[in-house]
């Protein structure tokens, strides 16, 4: 058949019959219509074959056209496992099939299909393990037939984005109750998104006839649409996913590339339900799809699904199929009803007076495959004789379209994600949502109600309860909607000795594999499906889950209800990580000289958010580049950017008092104008940061943290104080200022040309602080200057308000060229301030780390009545230690080896760890290789040596050695 | 309007070079981008993005914050996270009981809060903060704010839910903000306060999200 021969309007409500469009499938090419699937084009053109199994390689072709199986599984160029019943063709589009050896059509790996006996269900958790070692064989010949689909590794991810909504009611689904419940929601002045993942809202009423005369369900899709489209509070979005329910109403829709994190006050689900199959031998050849995709094929897409077809049914939609094919041309052999009769006699007899023949307690035993199993060429008809057992009278029925419908199973998966329970009345083959979360609510099929009179209905009183859970409109509810249609057949499954009934299409299981599953003792509906793998595949169980529990239930002697099905978890549907990954943000800060550094060609690297030149220079010249750095530092003058260092202000009459117990120091008689040394310690006497205060006014400290640690520093204080009550106003002004340390022997020289302030060394010695003005040609600017050591030179930092930051940088760099002055980053930085024997807090600390373990002794303030953490400090520091933090040395010839330890390696006290490397670097200024390191306390006495590990397992020995490493008197910062 | 270059002066917004298609003119001790072509007015009024970190702003913190704002002649939202506006355009916002800010207007170009800026505080209870340089300011102008920033933070910045001078001290694009909603003559705008550090992230990723909107960045004299 070719894309031209398709049904006459007004079938094929989703293509364009103006609009045709080629592609190619297996590379063959095939022409079809905008707005056609893959699959409805290939189908049109005759084409079924799309897809081999996964297991058996058995040919499969499109089973629901709704993407709700893995039967149209299809490989795009860069697209593995595109789901060809969803996907539209494209011009020139290139589609292949997946999953064979040798050709679609002629699939070597097919013969797998006659070894089935080999391979019963969990055969590979018993095989391949012995003998002792054949896994590694077994390995790669697995591997390589594991997996369906070709991942493009060059692809990219594309642009994909996330956006926030807001609305009063979600509506999940736009069949008759969801259109139905949107409409109503909307008129009570709710704000309404309805989500449907098809192209065209009407859910089952744009391929259901719902009565025999079948113009009813299109007025009435019409009517609705028209309405909602219409409506001002309704915003529509379709071929989007609600692809899980989460807390609250979360809903993440996909649409596209973009996630929608959609909040809602009430959501109602009007999921729908899903075409159930029945299970026969050979229930899965091409031509055997369900009634709602023969129905699909025709009224969406005008493509005819075959010319002559049987219905097998289990509920009166077969009915209506056969009328459907009949209208549209096809001639219908028979109506195989399981049934002793339907539910509308009017039906069977509009059916009848098209002489369409009806066997009832009738079933299809066995499809009869053509050639290579590739399509269906004939039925063998047998009268049902008992639950699952058939009579041995046999009747063959030729037809190359078998239609099947067993009944429906609510699309229960995001209402089981909600908590709700789904139950099955085993005597009337229904199923029931209950314990439904607040604000949620149900509608139509979902809800077990299927006539659309009593759908509509059922969309309207969910709605309203809704709305009233609101508060909006008249308050007005509705009884519960009751539905008298029974849509389910007891007991659609056949067994066959020669076996192939499939439960599960995409795993290939059948009745024999779920049964033998429990006989080996899984009689848990959950150990079941791990390990037969039931349910597991693509479609996640839309279509084995109830088969599989009634098996179960069968073979444990218990009912449905008593055995359940498997758990639904999110997603709903497969999702690229792209879309759940999104946009992402990853926030990083700049400090006000950022483009100088990058003008300087400095290494930026990441520094808790900030990012912070290294060094400046190129990476292959890395330790050259620190060298240099570290010998203006100390023989020069050099400047580095300390912007990033936490800031923070406490004014107020109470200022002193919060310091004094915030921090370990005494801090009440600290002069202005001058600096301390402030460490932080937590509740368990743990430091956690340390910094600098200055004290600019008897009420007024500005204290400095660390860069990573100024956010938890600023809120620790913010809650002490909710409790303290003290009368003092805490600000985090770390970005309010940009900052720079000038140090080396001629920083004093190069300030001098800056400021007025007397910066000799006796007006502002060191542990000094000034407000004063950096002179500029262009004004003036406020700062704030430190005298500090943290690298062990003569050093002023210089704080200036942010904006001035930059203009700070070019005067400095301007003041100091006559003396050679250069930039020095962090990794230079953090070399002097080691040779010094300076700790960075996280990095020579950790969570054990107490004052008397880094040698903090002094900084503590003992005569005072408290602190934060004074009491473990006190308890800890009278316990017996076990570790201190000491300064080591080694050989720089280590440095030729690779052998220089790095943060994290282990020092070793004969076969055990006493310790661990925190910080170790080569210093060219000593000559030597010089560290940090716990060690054991008895390993802690200066000049004695300790072993530790490096890299490749081998031992070096280092010596203990008294810090500071370099200037130890402090002469050069204190200048 | 005067045009500069923005190394001219000693105080700069750290995305100054970033937007080298800009014409500066002095605003404050430092500049502005002021436009970036005829069509600013228009783009500004569809989907466009300012930078007003340079832009004069202050902010009082402390038991006696609202009187010395209010004998300065301000006037005050009633509660916290809303806005006020004086008739000079400036706007006044209530970010808790004791705490406000006040932006400077576009129409003088924030002269008329430099006094505040300059004045003495009362001598307890009222604290001047460091908003000025601890906080970048981007406006977000035109019809599609709202759906820009849903785009970028979980408030529901919708006009019926989030009027004009609603304020939201939320995170947007994964940092901490202060979102306010007002309007400047009569076009709707988006005014995010937030660590100034971040200026250059926040312009990237407000721009990036405003692309669907066919949004781009626009000078401060777009809407003056």
């Amino acid at each position: 058949m070719s894309g031209e021969q398709r049904l006459a309007a007004p079938m094929g409500l989703l293509i364009e019959r103006d609009q045709p469009v080629s592609f190619s499938f297996e590379g063959r090419h095939y022409r079809g219509y905008k707005g056609d699937t893959i699959a409805s084009a290939l189908i049109g053109n005759g084409q079924w074959l799309m897809s081999r199994s996964f297991k058996y390689h058995r040919p499969r072709s499109a089973l629901t056209m709704a993407g709700q199986d893995a039967n149209t599984l299809v490989q795009l160029a860069s697209d593995p496992n595109v789901l060809a019943d969803r996907t539209p063709i494209a011009e020139a589009l290139r589609v292949e099939g997946q999953n064979y050896a040798g050709t679609l059509e002629n699939d070597r790996d097919a013969i797998l299909g006659k070894f089935g006996r080999f391979m019963p269900v969990g055969f590979y958790y018993r095989a391949f393990y012995k003998p002792k070692g054949i896994w590694d064989w077994w390995e790669k010949i697995i591997r390589k037939k594991a997996g369906l689909g070709t991942v493009d590794l060059t692809a990219t991810a594309g642009y994909h984005d996330k956006e926030f909504l807001h609305h009063d009611v979600v509506v999940v689904g736009s069949g008759p109750a969801g259109l139905q419940a949107a409409l109503t929601a909307a008129d009570g002045g709710a704000s309404v998104l309805l989500v449907e993942e098809n192209t065209l809202l009407g859910g089952s009423l744009t391929y259901s006839r719902f009565e025999s005369t079948g113009v009813h369900a299109d007025a009435v899709r019409s009517e609705l649409v028209s309405q909602v489209e219409q409506h001002a509070n309704i915003r529509v979005m379709t071929e989007a996913v609600c692809n899980a329910w989460f807390t609250d109403n979360w809903l993440p829709v996909i649409k596209g590339n973009r996630l929608y994190k959609v909040r809602a006050k009430e959501c109602i689900i009007a999921s729908g339900s899903y075409e159930q199959h029945v299970v026969f031998r050979n229930n899965d050849l091409p031509g055997v799809m369900m009634c709602s995709a023969a129905d699909r094929l025709m009224k969406l897409y005008a493509v005819s699904p075959g010319k002559r077809a049987v219905i097998l049914t289990g509920n009166d939609e077969g009915y209506l199929t056969a009328l459907n094919l009949a209208d549209q041309g096809t001639e219908v052999a028979a109506v195989i009803d399981m049934r002793a009769q339907p539910q509308s006699q009017s039906l069977a007899d509009a059916v009848s007076q098209r002489g369409i023949r009806i066997l009832h307690n009738s079933t299809v035993y066995e499809a009869l495959p053509t050639a290579g199993n590739l399509h269906v060429r004939g039925v063998d008809v047998r009268t049902i004789s008992g639950q699952g057992k058939v009579a041995p009278q046999s009747e063959i029925i030729d037809c190359d379209l078998l239609c099947m419908s067993a009944g429906f199973m609510p699309a229960y998966q995001l209402l089981c994600q909600a908590g709700a329970q789904l139950s099955y009345d085993d005597d009337k083959a229904r199923f029931e949502l209950t314990r439904l979360p607040q604000h949620l609510l149900i509608a139509g099929s979902v809800n077990g109600v299927y006539s659309l009179d009593a759908v509509m209905n059922d969309g309207k009183r969910a709605a309203l309860n809704a709305l009233q859970s609101l508060g909006l409109g008249q308050a007005q509810t509705l009884p519960e909607v009751h539905c008298e249609q029974q849509v389910n057949f007891n007991w659609p499954i056949f067994k066959h000795p020669q076996s192939k009934e499939f439960v599960d299409f995409d795993e290939d299981l059948q009745i024999k594999d779920i049964v033998n599953a429990t006989r080996v003792g899984y009689r848990d509906v959950q150990l079941v499906k791990r390990f037969s793998t039931v349910g597991m595949g693509p479609s996640q169980g839309r279509h084995s889950a109830l088969p599989t529990a009634r098996l179960v239930a069968n073979a444990t002697d218990r009912t449905v209800s008593e055995t359940g099905v498997t758990t639904a978890r999110p997603p709903f549907v497969a999702e690229k990580l792209a879309v759940i990954a999104g946009r992402s943000f990853d926030p990083y800060r700049q400090s006000a000289m950022h483009h100088r550094h990058v003008a300087l060609g400095a290494k930026m690297i990441p520094a808790g958010s900030w990012q912070r030149p290294a060094f400046y220079g190129a990476q292959e010249r890395r330790l050259e580049c620190i060298a240099a750095e570290a010998d203006a530092v100390r023989n020069n003058v050099a400047v580095i950017d300390v912007s990033t260092l936490g800031g923070i202000e406490l004014r107020g009459p109470d200022a002193a008092e919060m310091m004094n117990r915030i921090y370990t120091f005494g801090f009440l008689k600290q002069p202005v104008g001058r600096t301390r040394y402030a460490v932080l310690t937590n509740e368990q006497g743990v430091v956690v940061d340390d910094g600098v205060s200055c004290r600019f006014a008897d009420d007024c400290f500005y204290v400095t943290a660390t860069t990573t640690g100024v956010d938890g520093v600023y809120r620790n204080m913010t809650r002490w104080n909710a409790m303290w009550r003290l009368n003092v106003d805490i600000t985090n002004v770390t970005s309010a200022f940009a900052a720079v340390n000038l140090a080396g022997p001629n920083s004093r020289k190069v300030l001098e040309k800056l400021t007025e302030l007397d910066v000799s060394a006796a007006g502002f010695p060191y542990l000094a602080c000034r407000e004063g003005e950096i002179k500029t040609p262009l004004g003036n600017i406020p700062a704030r200057l430190l005298r500090v050591g943290f690298v062990g030179e003569l050093g002023y930092e210089i704080h200036v308000p942010s904006r001035y930051g930059e203009a700070l940088w070019d005067i400095i760099m301007e003041a100091g060229a006559e003396f050679g002055i250069r930039p020095f980053g962090v990794e230079t930085q953090r070399l002097l301030r080691l040779e010094k024997g300076h700790i960075i807090v996280s990095q020579d600390t950790d969570g054990m780390s107490h004052p008397g373990e880094l040698s903090l002794d002094w900084a503590i303030n003992r005569k005072k009545p408290f602190y934060v953490g004074c009491r473990s400090v006190d308890i800890v520091m009278a316990a017996e230690q076990t570790r201190k933090l000491v300064g080591f040395t080694l050989p720089a010839a280590l440095m030729k080896s690779g052998s220089k330890p790095e943060e994290g390696h282990l020092v070793l006290r004969g076969a055990d760890i006493s310790g661990n490397i925190t910080s170790c670097e080569y210093s060219p200024a000593l000559d030597a290789i010089i560290g940090l390191a716990y060690v054991g306390t008895d390993q802690a006495e200066n000049g004695s040596q300790f072993r530790v590990r490096v890299s490749g397992g081998r031992e070096v020995e280092a010596t203990v050695t008294a810090l500071p490493f370099y200037d130890p008197d402090n002469q050069r910062q204190e200048m | 309007m005067t045009s500069m270059t923005p190394a001219a002066a000693a105080a700069r917004s750290t995305l100054y070079p970033k937007l080298s298609d800009a014409e500066f003119a002095p605003c404050a001790d430092g500049s502005i981008a002021a436009g970036f072509g005829a069509d600013d007015s228009a783009q500004a009024t569809r989907c466009g993005l300012m930078d007003l970190t340079p832009l004069t702003r202050t902010g009082f913190r402390g038991a006696q914050a609202a009187a010395h704002l209010a004998a300065s002649g301000f006037p005050l939202a009633e509660q916290p996270n809303q806005a006020s506006v004086t008739g000079g355009g400036e706007l006044v916002l209530r970010l808790s009981q004791r705490e406000f800010w006040v932006l400077g207007s576009l129409q003088d170009m924030g002269e008329r809060i430099t006094g505040l800026v300059a004045a003495a505080c009362p001598d307890s209870g009222c604290y001047p903060l460091f908003c000025q340089d601890s906080h970048g300011w981007f406006t977000l102008t035109g019809d599609a704010g709202s759906a820009v920033m849903a785009k970028l933070c979980a408030v529901d910045m919708r006009d019926e839910f989030f009027p004009p001078l609603s304020i939201a001290q939320t995170s947007v694009a994964r940092i901490n903000a202060i979102v306010v909603k007002h309007s400047i003559n009569g076009v709707p705008a988006f005014s995010l306060l937030f660590d100034s550090g971040y200026v250059s992230y926040m312009w990237d990723v407000l721009l990036d999200a405003m692309q669907e909107f066919g949004g781009a960045a626009v000078g401060c004299s777009a809407l003056r």
